[in-house]
């Protein structure tokens, strides 16, 4: 699940100054899961606005809300079309890719982000979240017993643990484990200790081109008889 | 200071997500359990609120004697009541008794038109005959009922001792009665029905009641002395005073027993034992009465059944077997088997049998006779084997409490409403789905257990001086706590919007009572029989896909707080301060609302089914349309819930951030939750008021320098 936060109350108000006419779109995935942009919050930073603005006295925005299934497909953004007629920009609650999204699908209206996009991650308890992948593309969670260096070491080495570790934690924070303390116990615990004794060589991160694609076709291999 | 964006308000109600007003919700066991199917739920929520007022009206709609169920109901509610699985059964009947009392009930003025020319004749005044008319008449039928008796009321009147029973209630009901136009005809015994028709009634309802004792089939059961508990009630109630010597024995286990024994108390006899053939748990008498007439003093004797009865010398000398339990019969309850060789002889003045009773039907009335007596009926039509001829009560069902014949009396008028308009007969409005199931252990653990508040009795030996009414009426404040205690079955949560559900799982993980679970495909649910209705969920929910079934109409806050607001704005007061109360408890009665309505002037009430619906968007809405400040007072150690606090405390937090990042003091907003520590609320409030009064007064002179400056 992608896991945002929602961009202060004052970097929004900024963003939106120019714009007399706002629709407020918000994301019922996965930010309505981290609390960032569901329907809740678009209602609760519509009032905010609304508020800030009596307040201030002197702008004059008027504010649309609508909260779609998924900003990341065209489909739903289709719902937006008779909605943005009027609207002189739009003010998007979903992550990143929400933002882009919408920015492709209407090149003439101008789009903000209300959000900051954080990372991928798991729910710890009710308003904690954890990240857990880096989505680098090569996945090693075989080899490091599910527990991925790349996101929770601080340092990402691969070949761990550095001499920093302490008592199972890290020396960048006294209060988080150390990820290859976590992997040594996890293995030693399948019984896979011979794992810790291989050396994983270095990966390139400059050599995984940007921005990446990928293309589902099925492919088998044989010949067509039809 | 800023001041309100006119334009906004329009803008507030027209982007608002329509929630649907209708009530969804199921019905709860205490309502499919009661005969007259009365919104109970509905009315002990309200008077959980204080609104006794509006609590009788929902009384009122569903009974048509609803005096007189506060008194003498068995309310088998009560014993359905969910409550009871976790301590014990809310006091419902004592609840409508507050609700009448407190809620103006003998100022009530009911009206009747005639709208239909065919007149219907109902023979019997009980309840069920009072209830039939009183439908009648609603439907515009003129109708006429003949009692045998020199009063109305049948067993009310001649049946139920005025301890338990006032009858001056019984009055206020009857008049009402002759005020819809209903014709009375006391000391009319019918005898046959065709003279009816032959009057020019065009239906009949035959409501004679049960009033014929059983008898116990022994030798000596004539002799003088002995007499029958119908008998014996009857004519105590019709004001003769039988002489019954001193010690006298009740045979049965029934009302009529109970009831018999202690009128006889109150009537000044030195002892009166109970004999009954089986032990206290198979009595069929009300558990509460049995236990109110030991306090009085009526003996009991268990397991013991008379064979014989002799007179000599003016005493009754009665031989008697004591018994003990057997195998269940068909009544469920253990059959009662003669101990050989275990009787005995006892003494007593007078002897009253009570050990049933049973309908006696003139056979000139052609109506088909069953089982015990009863008058054979369409259980569906209630008509009888006669054409036009209806009936129902205890001379259809045999003994049986007050509410079946209220319930009986209703079916009866609208099913001779669809004879006489020649339609077929409509079914119950059922509809609604009714609400079985027992809480979870897990559920029930989590519920706080408040023990039941019983309604004060007189003590015991003041009781039996007189006749007088023996329960007392609750007080304000215990009625409201009593009524607290409602679990409000049926009400609860529901995903309305099951498309907008993310399954994020927030429900699940803020439910206090661990409710919401997830089924074996994924899917979140929300078992609406282990719901506790306290809005948690739907306040929290990020997709705004829960709803309330039971949506508290047009209290809904968010509608509320428009027309506080309104109301606010009109009035030109200022500083405006706006609070939002709980209405369960205590802020609901006059006591603590009335406390913040005497602090000082500007200060408007939104009340709240609990602050757990308060959610941050209407805090941030009451300032946005010009409120200097706002608080959410909750109830406190009083609520019925848990952590309840922790809930409003985040979303005033949230609120308090958008106040600050805006520029506003965060001491604008505030929690009130009383304690026995915190300072009394009307201290605390005027506090609060003199903190905005003053952020208020610095905000004015900031504008007017800035109006200077320009």
């Amino acid at each position: 699940m992608i896991i945002a936060e929602q961009k202060p109350l004052q970097e929004i108000r900024r963003m939106i100054s120019p714009y007399e006419s706002v629709l407020i779109v918000g994301c019922g995935t996965c930010m309505t899961v981290c609390d960032a942009g569901g329907e809740r919050e678009v209602a609760f930073l519509h009032n905010a606005l609304r508020m800030a603005q009596a307040k201030g006295g002197n702008e004059t925005h008027h504010f649309l809300e609508f909260t779609l299934k998924r900003q990341c497909e065209p489909e739903f953004l289709e719902m937006l079309v008779d909605k943005i007629s009027d609207v002189d920009a739009i003010l998007s609650l979903g992550c990143g890719i929400g933002v882009q999204a919408i920015a492709e699908r209407f090149p003439d209206t101008p789009v903000v982000p209300g959000v900051n996009t954080s990372f991928m991650g798991i729910s710890r308890e009710q308003g904690v979240w954890d990240e857990r992948c880096a989505a680098c593309g090569d996945c090693r969670l075989e080899d490091t017993a599910g527990i991925c260096p790349i996101t929770r070491c601080t340092k990402g080495i691969l070949n761990g643990p550095c001499a920093g570790t302490k008592n199972g934690k890290c020396e960048a924070n006294k209060d988080m484990d150390c990820a290859w303390v976590l992997i040594y116990k996890r293995l030693e615990r399948l019984g896979q200790l011979e794992k810790m004794r291989r050396y994983y060589p270095m990966r390139n991160f400059r050599a995984v081109p940007r921005p990446k694609r990928l293309v589902k076709t099925p492919v088998v291999l044989g010949e067509d008889n039809g | 200071m800023y001041h309100p964006v006119s334009g906004n308000v329009q803008n507030f109600a027209v982007q608002r997500i329509e929630m649907p007003s209708r009530d969804r919700s199921f019905v709860p066991p205490c309502q499919a359990a009661c005969p007259l199917r009365m919104d109970i739920r509905e009315y002990v929520d309200l008077v959980a609120q204080g609104r006794i007022m509006e609590a009788l009206q929902v009384i009122r709609s569903g009974n048509p004697f609803p005096s007189i169920c506060a008194y003498v109901c068995t309310h088998p509610c009560e014993e359905s009541c969910r409550r009871s699985q976790v301590d014990n059964p809310v006091a419902i009947r004592a609840l409508k008794r507050f609700a009448l009392e407190f809620g103006g009930d003998r100022m009530i003025q009911v009206e009747a038109r005639t709208e239909y020319s065919e007149r219907v004749a109902i023979v019997g005044s009980g309840p069920a005959g009072m209830a039939c008319a009183y439908y009648l008449r609603n439907f515009g039928y003129p109708a006429t009922i003949f009692e045998a008796h020199s009063e109305i009321g049948g067993m009310l009147r001649v049946g139920i001792p005025r301890y338990r029973l006032p009858r001056e209630v019984l009055d206020v009901e009857i008049q009402r009665l002759i005020k819809m136009g209903v014709e009375i005809r006391t000391n009319t015994r019918v005898v046959s029905l065709d003279l009816l028709f032959d009057m020019g009634y065009k239906a009949v309802f035959v409501t004679i009641g049960a009033h014929q004792s059983l008898r116990i089939g022994i030798e000596g059961e004539d002799s003088p002395g002995v007499i029958d508990g119908a008998t014996f009630l009857r004519e105590v109630n019709l004001g003769l005073k039988p002489s019954l010597g001193e010690n006298i024995a009740v045979i049965g286990g029934g009302n009529v027993a109970i009831d018999a024994a202690r009128t006889v108390l109150r009537l000044g006899a030195r002892k009166v034992t109970i004999l009954y053939r089986r032990s206290q748990a198979e009595m069929p008498a009300d558990p509460a009465e049995v236990e109110q007439a030991l306090e009085e003093g009526v003996h009991v004797q268990f397991l013991v059944s008379p064979t014989k009865i002799k007179r000599q010398d003016g005493q009754l000398n009665m031989t008697c077997i004591r018994m003990e339990l057997g195998e269940p019969d068909a009544s469920g309850r253990r059959r009662p088997v003669p101990v050989e060789g275990s009787e005995f002889n006892e003494e007593f003045d007078t002897l009253i049998s009570a050990i049933g009773q049973a309908p006696q039907t003139p056979g000139d009335f052609h109506v088909r006779i069953g089982r015990g007596s009863t008058i054979q009926v369409d259980p569906v039509t209630l008509s009888t084997n006669r054409r036009g001829v209806f009936a129902g009560g205890d001379a259809v069902t045999g003994p049986a409490t007050v509410v079946e014949a209220l319930a009986a009396g209703r079916l009866a008028a609208s099913r001779i409403d669809d004879y006489l308009q020649h339609r077929y007969p409509s079914l119950d409005k059922g509809g609604r789905e009714t609400l079985v199931g027992n809480l979870l252990p897990k559920t029930m653990e989590m519920i706080e257990k408040i023990g039941r508040i019983e309604a004060p009795l007189l003590p015991a030996e003041a009781r039996i001086k007189e006749f007088g009414p023996i329960e007392l009426v609750y007080d304000w404040e215990t009625a409201v706590n009593e009524a607290r205690r409602c679990l409000r079955c049926g009400m609860g949560a529901e995903i309305l919007f099951q498309d907008k559900c993310a399954t994020c799982l927030t429900c699940l993980r803020v439910c206090p009572y661990h409710v919401p679970y997830l089924d074996t495909t994924g899917t979140i649910q929300i078992p609406a029989d282990q719901c506790q209705a306290c809005g948690v969920c739907v306040a929290e929910c990020p997709a705004k896909a829960i709803v309330l079934r039971k949506p508290y109409d047009r209290r809904h806050v968010s509608e509320e707080l428009d027309h506080v607001l309104k109301s606010a704005t009109e009035s030109k007061v200022n500083p405006v301060i706006i609070g939002f109360c709980c209405q369960y408890g205590l802020f609901g009665t006059g006591t603590l609302a009335n406390l913040w309505r005497v602090a000082k002037a500007g200060i408007w009430i939104v009340p709240v089914l609990c602050i757990a619906k308060v959610e941050a968007d209407h805090l941030l809405r009451a300032f946005e349309m010009g409120a200097q400040g706002v608080f959410i007072a909750g109830c406190g150690e009083q609520c019925a819930r848990e952590n309840t606090v922790a809930w409003v405390r985040n979303r005033v937090q949230k609120a308090r951030k958008v106040l600050s990042e805006i520029g506003l003091e965060p001491n604008r907003l505030q929690t009130y939750v009383p304690s026995a520590t915190s300072a009394n609320p009307a201290e605390w409030l005027d506090r609060f008021v003199e903190q905005i009064g003053g952020l208020y007064l610095a905000s004015v002179i900031m504008q007017e320098v800035k109006v200077d400056n320009r």
